[in-house]
């Protein structure tokens, strides 16, 4: 079990924004958080992610406790978030946003030799071209190569929910979170997006994927979680969950269930 | 060849083809000033965080500098040592605190405010060993490889000296993995923390940095000037390294070295009465932020995309 959260509770002073959630992700795998808005799902990836700290609960990483470690060191143990409203460096253009997220990278591959760095002029050229390999094909996937010279903050919505995924790849999640990847976006960019979604498939990424509808997610996630009003209502497949009568209720009002 | 090149070639030849010592002195206030101004902007420009603690580190090494010298008989150059050791304990502690909470912007500068006034206050109470406000009188003069410096050439190498020091700490920084992880901090440090960078350790380090050499200033400005008071560690000399970095050019490592001398030869260039002078340091500061936000040298590298 790559990550296992457990009984995760989060309270806004009265309100309860997340109640004793319990789920859990393999590796390799793509789990689909689904509910309407307000219902807690946000939330819960943001407790995931370290950004919040739960009320009460646990969250276990290959069954070490991460519970109570900050942001960066869970983005270093490799779960990595992206935000549901882009995040940009205003005035930076694409290829800069890469360039600081291959921070995690440049810190795995070189170690202690980055303070070496700083004091004797030693760019390790094997390092470079390897991370520049890097970016450019994480480009290549984002379809973002085209406009990777331009200034991030003039790009479309689309392009710049893109990149916040491509800052993820660089940061070589073992668990990407994306928080609702596809809102806001167009019909063409959602085709863009699910491409690019099950491209990270492909290459063994494993996911957790908001979405408030069961749009394009529900053929891309191998399981669903279905929370409302902060608490886990349903977990399975995407028929599985679709066809219980809370989730119908959750989405439709109680007299069509 | 570039132009800052030739700056650095004209300021190594300076004394040599000056002889005025009053000229040599705005040189040497220049470069100790400037030295202040560059090592404030990596906190301030590159990482943007505006501390108001950038005079009392400044201060407070030249106090502690100066009582080991002056009643422990300490040699300068073994004096600075716990002295910058003091400011970087201080900035540390300083920082932990407004990093720990968070503290962004306006907060974290009224903070470091804060801490700035209680240092200067302590130095202005404290008169058994500070002598309080009446300031310390320092006769001493250090000596380098057993030369005396008491000549202003010897002065103004030292302080050169310190500046391209500080220059080329600041230049690696920035240019460094570092740097970006400044960056990302400074335009978004939420987003800098998702993407696995230790925001707090980051903003730590550049804060006990930039104290550490404003504090390398202090005590070199001290012993050059041969007299300390309180008001080193006022905010209005925290504000004039604002005017300085604005003036230069905010994101530039450069900039703030022209700012710098700008402001500290103006007053004896043009010769005006105080009142007037304060009130012409405004006026330049307000069109500054107004009509060139990018500093002086953000004009030259506004000209050069548009060529």
């Amino acid at each position: 079990m790559l990550l296992e959260v457990r009984n995760l509770t989060k309270r806004f002073g009265g309100l309860i924004a997340v109640n004793d959630v319990s789920f859990h992700v393999e590796q390799g795998e793509i789990v689909g958080i689904f509910g309407p808005n307000g219902s807690g799902k946000t939330t819960t990836l943001s407790l995931i992610s370290g950004m919040i700290k739960p009320t009460s609960g646990a969250l276990l990483w290959n069954g070490d406790d991460i519970t109570h470690l900050k942001p960066f060191q869970i983005a270093h143990w490799g779960v990595v978030k992206t935000f549901q409203n882009p995040q940009l460096f205003p005035e930076l253009t694409v290829l800069d946003h890469m360039r600081i997220a291959c921070h995690l990278h440049l810190k795995r591959t070189l170690g202690w030799k980055r303070l070496k760095s700083l004091v004797i002029n030693t760019a390790n050229a094997d390092v470079a071209l390897d991370t520049a390999k890097r970016v450019d094909h994480i480009l290549e996937l984002c379809r973002l190569t085209d406009v990777r010279h331009e200034l991030a903050a003039n790009l479309s919505y689309g392009a710049e929910k893109m990149i916040g995924v491509a800052m993820a790849m660089m940061c070589e999640p073992k668990l990407l979170l994306l928080d609702e990847p596809a809102s806001g976006l167009g019909k063409d960019e959602i085709g863009n997006l699910d491409a690019v979604l099950k491209d990270l498939r492909n290459h063994g990424t494993t996911m957790v994927v908001i979405d408030h509808k069961v749009g394009f997610l529900g053929n891309l996630a191998d399981r669903s979680v279905v929370l409302h009003h902060g608490a886990k209502i349903a977990d399975g497949t995407i028929e599985d969950v679709l066809a219980r009568e809370e989730v119908i209720a959750a989405y439709l009002g109680k007299k069509h269930a | 060849m570039n132009y800052k090149r030739l700056l650095a070639i004209a300021a190594l030849l300076f004394p040599l083809m000056v002889h005025s010592e009053s000229i040599l002195a705005i040189g040497i206030y220049g470069l100790l000033a400037a030295t202040l101004a560059v090592s404030f902007n990596l906190i301030f420009g590159f990482t943007g965080q505006l501390s108001l603690f950038h005079a009392a580190a400044f201060g407070i090494s030249a106090y502690t500098t100066a009582i080991l010298v002056t009643r422990f008989q300490w040699g300068f150059w073994t004096a600075i040592l716990p002295a910058i050791a003091l400011v970087a304990v201080l900035a540390a502690i300083v920082g932990t605190i407004c990093f720990r909470f968070k503290l962004r912007e306006f907060y974290f500068a009224v903070v470091t405010m804060a801490f700035a006034e209680l240092a200067r206050l302590i130095i202005m109470n404290w008169n058994d060993v500070t002598n309080g406000t009446l300031g310390m009188t320092l006769v001493a003069k250090p000596s380098l490889g057993g030369m005396a410096i008491d000549s202003s050439v010897a002065w103004y190498y030292l302080a050169l000296g310190l500046l391209a020091v500080t220059y080329l700490v600041c230049a690696k920084v920035v240019s460094s993995w570092i740097g970006r992880c400044l960056e990302a901090i400074r335009l978004n440090d939420a987003l800098g923390e998702s993407l696995g960078i230790n925001v707090f350790a980051y903003k730590l380090l550049v804060f006990v940095l930039g104290s550490v050499l404003a504090g390398l200033a202090g005590s070199l400005y001290g012993f050059y000037t041969g007299f300390i008071e309180p008001n080193y560690l006022s905010i209005t000399h925290s504000l004039d390294i604002v005017a300085m970095v604005l003036l230069g050019g905010i994101g530039s490592l450069f900039g703030p070295i022209i700012g710098a001398f700008v402001l500290i030869a103006l007053p004896h260039v043009i010769d005006l009465g105080a009142e007037i002078r304060i009130m012409l340091y405004g006026g330049i500061l307000i069109f500054v932020i107004l009509a060139m936000p990018g500093g002086i040298t953000g004009i030259r590298s506004r000209s050069k995309h548009a060529a």
